[in-house]
């Protein structure tokens, strides 16, 4: 997983997206790589994991190897403008980012491939070995990445379109970029994770690289009916109707890392450490 | 009349809670309407919700459900609100779809809209909202207003030139200096469509700034229920709403909750169920300690809803799930 040069991470909201993105860029971290970890819609959940206040658009150092960073309007807007559009002067930008802001909330695509525009800017110019994306949750990860082909159909010439190309390639680039799903054992984020995988695989958009199913439970072996009725019969039931349950989402999921679900852990920071160090041991 | 609004992060079990929720309502006898986003499967066909459209269909006695469907609310949206010349045109639109999901708050406001009608009608004694996630469902309180200040602010103002345009300024949209550079960005087919789309928009700015006012007086009398688990991000969700003017839950639900007395039991078990105890009493003890910080903050009783191993897959299922809560006072939720 973690020799490509990019992966995006998304999910159901609430299944632990943002704690594999920061559990992952600890661990690539700690490997010795350059690691950069992208909130790309909400930087909350990330923030959290890698235990900081807030993410800025301005790299944020998180331990030796790792930053961090928040995808912010109108910052992104700018160093789109000014960056990939080659906008040749900072006095420029005011009113050329309001009427570029007011096209990104009114046409399709735009505000999207400014986002992921950023991401694989940063995975273009070489900086970082690794760049970990907290993408969008899975109902919108799909208008991410068909947005630079989104945005070719529509813009029917400028410097925009010309931009689109390198995007799409480097996203369908199967040696470079991954996208990773997370998902727990459950009914929705099951469902919604093979409706994702389906979409992304029939239109092409980026390789697979893993379905992750966080939280599992492990089967409980031995005769819970020997047990007395009190506590310990009634964690024992609940665990094992609890891993039956799992098991049966799991069915329907290709074969993929397991993350146990922690027990009594209470802070997402503990929650990404824990987890950094499994796939140390994976 | 009341409105309910059941609110609180992705996952935490919103939609299955305004399901028994408003089962609970119907059994005693309240005519109720509850109104939903995206149910899962199996909680949807047993509801009978697999067949259910955007206008009410009677699901059991008593009960009616709707789901929202945000494009369709956003043309019906158009069609009240905006001139009557302006509207039709504004919903044939190429960008109408795409503008009106990408506006701030968009699925939100449509929902509060939906939710705003059904009241209005007089038809239900109770409506029942299962708000849509993003944000926490906090987005569902602030939409009128971000509503107002996006088509009345002065980025549209700017765009379209002061004060209500005349069409032909789309002729003239790359005379100024900036909007050269935005043509050579974007090209001159895109930027004119979007202004005229813009203008129209604009034109529609007083119908529906009136209409967001009418929202958010329903919204403020609504009772507002936050749903969470006592993990972190539910948790810092349902903070919001307690910094939110106008937001202050009426009751805080505990989901999945685990029984404290796992964590003090001492009994003896055989491997691995003594083992397997102690780890689940750790976890009943981490969240009752999150719970007891959380009340004590906001000087709150929540009410408990214990961790069932399967979403409530029919009627009776819901209603075991109602009956099994603790601490949830229905007639002050239905008054």
């Amino acid at each position: 997983m973690l020799d490509k040069r990019l992966l995006i991470i998304t999910g159901k909201g609430g299944v632990g997206k943002s704690a594999v993105t920061a559990a992952l860029a600890l661990r690539a971290a700690y490997d010795g790589k350059r690691v950069l970890a992208i909130a790309m819609t909400d930087d909350a959940g990330l923030a959290v994991h890698l235990g900081i206040e807030q993410l800025r658009y301005r790299p944020t150092h998180i331990i030796s190897g790792l930053e961090a960073v928040a995808i912010e309007r109108p910052e992104a807007l700018n160093e789109y403008l000014r960056v990939q559009l080659g906008v040749p002067r900072l006095a420029q930008l005011g009113p050329l980012a309001r009427a570029f802001d007011a096209v990104a909330s009114t046409a399709p695509g735009i505000r999207e491939v400014i986002t992921i525009g950023k991401v694989l800017y940063e995975t273009r110019k070489g900086t970082w070995d690794l760049v970990v994306a907290d993408g969008p949750p899975t109902g919108q990860i799909g208008s991410h990445l068909r947005a630079p082909a989104t945005v070719a159909r529509l813009v029917g010439a400028g410097k925009v379109l010309d931009q689109t190309g390198w995007m799409a390639r480097l996203l369908r680039d199967t040696t470079t970029t991954g996208l990773i799903v997370v998902t727990t054992a459950e009914e929705l984020p099951v469902t919604e994770t093979l409706e994702s995988l389906v979409a992304v695989d029939e239109e092409n958009l980026v390789g697979i690289e893993n379905v992750i199913v966080n939280r599992t439970l492990d089967p409980l072996d031995g005769d819970i009916d020997q047990l007395g009725d009190g506590p310990a019969k009634q964690a024992a039931l609940l665990h094992s109707a609890l891993f039956d349950e799992q098991e049966r989402w799991i069915a329907h999921l290709p074969d993929g890392p397991r993350v146990p679900y922690f027990f009594g852990l209470h802070t997402p920071s503990e929650v990404a450490a824990r987890m950094a160090d499994l796939w140390g041991m994976l | 009349m009341s409105a309910v609004l059941i609110t609180g992060g992705g996952g935490v079990g919103k939609t299955t809670l305004s399901a028994g929720l408003a089962l609970a309502a119907a059994n005693r006898g309240i005519t109720t309407l509850v109104m939903t986003i995206d149910p899962a499967k199996r909680l949807a066909s047993a509801l009978g919700l697999d067949v259910l459209g955007s206008d009410p269909t009677p699901l059991a006695d008593n009960l009616w459900g709707a789901m929202l469907d945000a494009t369709r609310s956003w043309n019906d949206i158009a069609r009240r609100y905006a001139p009557p010349d302006v509207g039709p045109r504004l919903t044939a639109n190429p960008f109408f779809e795409a503008a009106t999901q990408h506006f701030p708050a968009s699925q939100s406001f449509a929902a509060a809209e939906e939710m705003t009608v059904h009241i209005e009608s007089g038809q239900w004694d109770v409506i029942l909202v299962d708000t849509p996630p993003a944000a926490g469902g906090i987005e569902f309180f602030t939409s009128p207003a971000r509503m107002r200040s996006l088509l009345g602010g002065r980025l549209l103002k700017w765009l379209t030139g002061g004060s209500l345009p005349g069409r032909r300024l789309v002729y003239h949209f790359t005379a100024r200096p900036a909007l050269r550079i935005a043509d050579a960005a974007l090209g001159s087919e895109l930027l004119e469509a979007v202004a005229e789309f813009l203008i129209d928009l604009r034109a529609a700015y007083d119908g529906i700034a009136k209409r967001s006012r009418e929202i958010e007086h329903h919204l403020a009398a609504a009772h507002k229920v936050v749903v969470t688990t006592a993990d972190p991000a539910p948790l810092s969700e349902a903070t919001k709403f307690f910094e939110l003017e106008n937001g202050t839950p009426d009751l805080v639900v505990f989901n999945r909750v685990l029984p404290e007395s796992w964590y003090h039991a001492t009994t003896a078990a055989p491997a691995p169920f003594g083992d397997n105890l102690v780890r689940w009493g750790t976890e009943a003890h981490r969240q009752a300690e999150a719970r007891r910080r959380f009340s004590a903050r906001w000087h709150v009783e929540p009410a408990t809803i214990p961790w069932l191993p399967q979403t409530p897959s029919d009627l009776e299922k819901l209603e075991q799930m109602i009956d099994s809560a603790a601490g949830l006072d229905l007639d002050r939720l239905f008054s």
